[in-house]
């Protein structure tokens, strides 16, 4: 080692480290940066809800009994679609919203875990038994938009997806119940 | 300890290298570290931030 140049000697090695240390700080600030810029100035956060409900008696529940799943438009004007996943379906299979529009998802599952994604949009949520899945989002495409299930739940997992129908403004007219569906 | 040495000769005579050339490699070697290292990082870097903003962002805001 005494021949070793100086570039060689700790000294060398410990600036290294530390100018990559130092890069690799400002990279790590400025993600931090971004994700709390675009959480404050657009709104951009993790879905965080808990909120438990029986997955025994889902169907005796107010709010996701049959009769009250699907997209509902309240006297407020504001837009919530309930839905159940499971085993290996979503109920409703089709999903009607409106483009534009601040629009609250919200799932709850019977049986086992599932998952859901909605291809195109950042949706992206687990569906626990126990808990209501709700999800915030804005949808800015017209279309049918694909939305399967992403956790494995059962021999039947990859038949399980649903459509979820963004439609513009002037298709979405929900009936006097403020109910609307694929189907109108 | 005797079949120690004889290993370590048999070593020194298959390494022929010579001491100022291998301190000729090894001051360019830390370089070549750092630039391989940082092209990997850079191009991760560059995939994060590309899919963040062209992707991510104007798909819209969940939450």
């Amino acid at each position: 080692m005494s021949q070793a140049p100086p570039e060689m000697h700790e000294q060398w090695i410990l600036r290294t480290e530390l100018l990559w240390a130092f890069g690799v700080g400002v990279f790590v600030a400025a993600a931090l940066s971004t994700i709390l810029f675009t959480a404050l100035t657009m709104g951009v956060n993790p879905p965080s809800n808990v909120e438990r409900v029986d997955p025994k008696a889902l169907h005796l529940s107010g709010e996701f009994a049959e009769h009250n799943l699907g997209t509902s438009v309240a006297a407020d004007g504001s837009v919530t679609v309930r839905a159940i996943a499971t085993q290996f379906m979503f109920l409703p299979r089709c999903i009607a919203v409106p483009s534009n529009r601040r629009v609250t998802l919200r799932f709850a599952s019977p049986d086992v875990i599932h998952g859901l994604l909605i291809t195109g949009t950042n949706v992206n949520t687990m569906v626990i038994p126990g808990y209501v899945a709700q999800i915030h989002t804005e949808f800015t495409r017209t279309g049918d938009l694909l939305m399967p299930c992403h956790e494995f739940c059962g021999l039947g997992h990859s038949e399980m997806w649903a459509t979820v129908r963004v439609l513009r403004e002037e298709e979405f007219r929900p009936g006097p119940d403020g109910r609307i569906s694929c189907a109108q | 300890m005797q079949s120690e040495r004889v290993e370590n000769s048999e070593l020194d005579e298959v390494d022929q290298v010579d001491e100022a050339a291998l301190a000729r490699v090894m001051r360019s070697v830390p370089l070549g570290t750092a630039v391989l290292a940082g092209s990997a990082v850079a191009l991760l870097v560059l995939g994060y931030l590309l899919i963040y903003l062209l992707i991510f962002i104007p798909r819209g805001s969940v939450g």
